[in-house]
């Protein structure tokens, strides 16, 4: 009779085991119950408006007239602008510092970009306001005057050739919500970049460089390709903070509900700063459709982060250096 | 063991040095007990509750005040968040939006803390200086904020300024995006007063929180962020509603309004008093609205020193016997922070952009504050005597004069329609007038007189010609060559400072988009040369270099 064996754990290590696992599982738990919380409240404005609540751009609870469609677009406006600029940066930092600083100073820069992240976004918020805004409103008066003919570049109601420019129409729009948000995504795209970029394998790398390659040569021929899904991990876990951003877009844009695809006119709402600007004061039925809107947001963030997962995980496994 | 000793009666020490702090502070002294109350709603006379809160902090009373809006104090209150609100409006029973506007059954009692004009501060400038003497009718005000007058050359601003021209630059009228009780009294303001105009825009009848905010206006959310947009670098062009402290606190100027009398004048803490005097006061006291304002008199005030869209902020106070969130501590902390406000509080109101309430409201005030008394016999409300306030309106006296009102000082003869404009600049807080006639112990500073500075009457008369010039158009200086106007000249007489005001505004042509484009190329190019000419000179003299050394 050979002896069964068995792979049950027993005593201290099934405890462990179990206690783990309960805890893994109420992360689960918790993010399912915010979308079975956000569904649930949201329920009876979806069905009270049906398709019309994706379609509609106005925001008017007393005329019974509710929709998103503008504040989507000032969403995904705000979150592309702000991954325009963050991007490049991100790339670039997270490169300098795995393969080009002096390795007595990348730990320095390391926690100097960790504190980027950890900097409140109210001050990214007020920083935008009263530092950046007068130059970014300068910049696109320069777009529009030299790239006035792209439609997104186009400001309706102000010539930018103007004697005097009417600044007014340049401020507090999607464009300069942007670049606030862009600061705060940055150190979170170049945080997942720089550890798949230091995942290089290192017989790679040097086997490039005893070929002759210059360093440039290297990055470009094994760090860049290996890292490819963490590149692109990396920038969609960004755009997903960048399309929850609350309260920096909140002090900085005035509200408007138009579909205006025109990020440097003056006026934009994304969805989280509808949320964050009408929940102090909402009812129950107003409060029922910020949180359908919330709950859009949600399933958008979701997605975009589950696919960011998804490649990065992809990108540690070296499937992309073969690329 | 002497170490542990030691270690315990060191930290009895502590306690007990601590504790005679705690008991010696003032205001504890009759072992008075607070706690800390939280209240939030209007951000209208958030600047002199918070000042209040300030002052009341040595006292060991902790308040919190976060603004935020009317409407949302009023809801706050409702959902029993927070222990007391300020709001302009009371609860409007259905809002605007067709919501629930109550107190959801939660006891309450308004009282009054403060009186303030409703101002309209600007951003506009001639030749890089700030305009700081402009003049509206009501009528051009509600055109512009209903988008009707759209540009700063309107005739109809130029017939208010006594026919001075401002330029041609596009209005930008900054409203608040929350909900709002300045919005509220500024629309009820134009409900009354402008039907027509504010009704076609509205689509309905009635004031409302939520300003309609259409076509060029921007919407900002409390009036610190209108006041911000304003003042800030791209404001040149806009014009916004708060009360009159934060464009005195930020050194901008305000609007003055035309009153019934024929008078442009300033809300400042005189001419506020002056019209509120007509204020017509809920007397009711069975009534759940006792004490609130009907303001329709205040904006048709015949007086000539009266600022027409001035109004009370009223505090919400708990006054149930069984309210959830209320204890004595708590009861306590309200009753003495409102004695203070009500009292000692209110001489600060001139200073800081407000204006002080007259006697029979802080004695109503006061009543009210009794009803937490009755609510809990253990708060003490006792000592409270009016007449000890050390209040600018209180005639020692007379207890039924408003003493603010009497001494408000005559509008200046330019400030009527048809004179001027006065050259003084408003935002001050001073108001503008020919008379000293201001009692200098009630005011915190003598008014300046303004009708002596641009003297309307003297016509200027040209050098060269003799021709005399009429003063509301400036003599302009013509360059020789071209004969194009390139500048102003001051008038003769009038003060450096005064030059701006009757400069004529020229309008310029665009820019040649030609003359960017040409140069932003040869730009361009120089900056590549820069960039690649001295790699390809010190290549070309290694190159040289090395073809010498191989021969």
């Amino acid at each position: 009779m050979p002896r069964t064996l068995s792979r049950r754990a027993t005593g201290a290590d099934a405890v462990f085991e179990h206690g783990a696992r309960v805890v893994g599982a109420s992360v689960l738990v918790i993010t399912g119950g915010v979308g079975l919380f956000l569904a649930w409240q949201a329920y009876p404005t979806l069905q009270r408006y049906g398709v019309g609540f994706f379609t509609e751009s106005q925001w008017q609870p007393d005329q019974d007239v509710i929709g998103i469609a503008a504040v989507l677009v000032g969403t995904v406006s705000v979150a592309l602008v702000a991954m325009t600029i963050a991007f490049p940066l991100s790339v670039l930092v997270a490169l300098y510092v795995s393969e080009y600083a002096p390795a007595k100073a990348r730990s320095t820069l390391v926690s100097l970009i960790d504190l980027m992240a950890a900097v409140p976004s109210i001050i990214y918020g007020l920083w935008g306001f009263f530092l950046i805004m007068p130059y970014a409103a300068e910049l696109a008066v320069w777009l529009q005057r030299n790239l006035g003919w792209i439609p997104f570049f186009e400001v309706v109601g102000s010539d930018p050739n103007a004697a005097v420019t009417d600044t007014t129409r340049y401020v507090a729009s999607a464009f300069c919500a942007g670049i606030a948000v862009s600061m705060m995504v940055m150190p979170m795209a170049c945080a997942v970049m720089r550890q798949v970029f230091s995942q290089t394998p290192q017989g790679e790398k040097e086997a490039a460089l005893a070929l002759g390659a210059t360093r440039w040569g290297m990055v470009g021929a094994v760090v860049l390709p290996f890292g490819r899904g963490g590149i692109i991990g990396g920038t969609m876990l960004g755009l997903g903070r960048a399309l929850g951003e609350t309260i920096a877009v909140v002090l900085i844009v005035s509200p408007a509900f138009e579909i205006k695809p025109r990020i440097l006119e003056v006026g934009t709402s994304t969805v989280s700063s509808l949320i964050a600007g009408r929940f102090g004061e909402a009812s129950a039925s107003q409060l029922s459709a910020l949180l359908a809107a919330g709950f859009v947001l949600f399933v958008i963030t979701l997605g975009v982060n589950t696919i960011a997962a998804v490649m990065v995980n992809r990108s540690r496994s070296g499937a992309g250096t073969d690329a | 063991m002497t170490s542990v000793r030691s270690h315990a009666a060191r930290l009895l020490l502590t306690l007990v040095v601590a504790l005679c702090v705690v008991f010696a502070r003032p205001g504890a002294a009759e072992a008075v007990v607070y706690a800390q109350i939280e209240g939030t709603g209007s951000t209208w006379s958030e600047l002199i509750v918070q000042q209040w809160i300030a002052d009341v902090d040595a006292n060991g009373m902790k308040v919190v005040y976060t603004g935020g809006g009317s409407s949302k104090g009023r809801k706050d209150f409702s959902q029993s968040s927070t222990d007391f609100a300020i709001s302009e409006i009371p609860y409007q029973g259905t809002d605007e939006l067709g919501n629930a506007d109550t107190s959801n059954g939660r006891e309450f009692a308004y009282l009054p803390i403060v009186a303030g004009g409703t101002a309209f501060t600007y951003q506009l400038k001639i030749g890089g200086k700030l305009v700081k003497n402009l003049r509206l009718s009501g009528d051009t005000i509600s055109k512009i904020f209903t988008n009707q007058i759209t540009n700063w050359n309107d005739p109809a601003i130029t017939a208010d300024n006594n026919g001075r021209a401002f330029p041609s630059l596009s209005i930008t009228p900054v409203v608040r995006s929350d909900g709002s009780g300045t919005t509220a009294q500024f629309t009820s303001w134009m409900d009354k007063e402008y039907p027509d105009i504010w009704q076609a825009f509205y689509g309905k009848a009635g004031l409302t929180s939520y300003y309609p905010r259409q076509g060029r206006a921007l919407g900002q959310a409390g009036s610190d962020q209108v006041m911000n947009t304003i003042a800030g670098f791209a404001g040149n062009g806009t014009i916004g509603y708060v009360e009159y402290s934060y464009p005195l606190n930020k050194d901008y100027p305000v609007v003055k309004v035309l009153n019934k009398a024929g008078f442009f004048v300033e809300p400042t803490q005189y001419n506020t008093a002056v019209a509120l005097t007509q204020a017509q006061i809920n007397q009711d006291v069975s009534s759940p609205l006792y004490l609130t304002q009907v303001l329709d008199k205040v904006y048709a005030n015949p007086d000539p020193r009266a600022y027409p869209i001035s109004s009370y902020s009223y505090m919400v106070i708990p006054t149930g016997a069984s309210d959830t969130r209320m204890t004595t501590a708590k009861r306590q902390t309200i009753a003495d922070f409102l004695y203070y406000s009500l009292c000692a509080g209110q001489t600060k109101a001139g200073p800081y952009g407000y204006s002080p309430l007259p006697l029979n409201l802080v004695q109503a005030s006061f009543d009210q504050v009794a009803k937490l008394k009755v609510a809990d016999p253990a708060v003490d409300v006792t000592d409270r005597d009016v007449k000890s306030c050390n209040n600018p309106t209180f005639d020692g006296k007379n207890l039924s004069k408003n003493k603010l009102a009497e001494i408000a000082p005559q509008p200046a003869a330019c400030d009527k329609t048809g004179a001027g404009p006065c050259g003084t600049e408003t935002g001050t807080g001073v108001p503008s007038t020919d008379g000293g006639a201001v009692d200098p112990a009630a005011a915190p500073a003598a008014p300046v007189a303004g009708g002596a500075v641009v003297a309307p009457a003297a016509p200027v008369v040209d050098p060269a010609t003799g021709a005399v010039i009429p003063v509301d158009q400036a003599p302009v200086v013509a360059d020789p060559a071209t004969g194009e106007v390139v500048a102003s000249a001051p008038v003769a007489g009038g003060q450096v400072a005064q030059s701006e005001i009757y400069a004529n505004p020229t309008e310029l042509a665009s820019s040649r988009p030609l003359d960017n484009r040409t140069f932003g190329w040869l730009a361009a190019a120089l900056l590549v040369g820069l960039v690649v000419l001295p790699g390809i000179y010190s290549t070309g003299l290694r190159r040289r270099r090395l073809a010498r050394a191989r021969s």
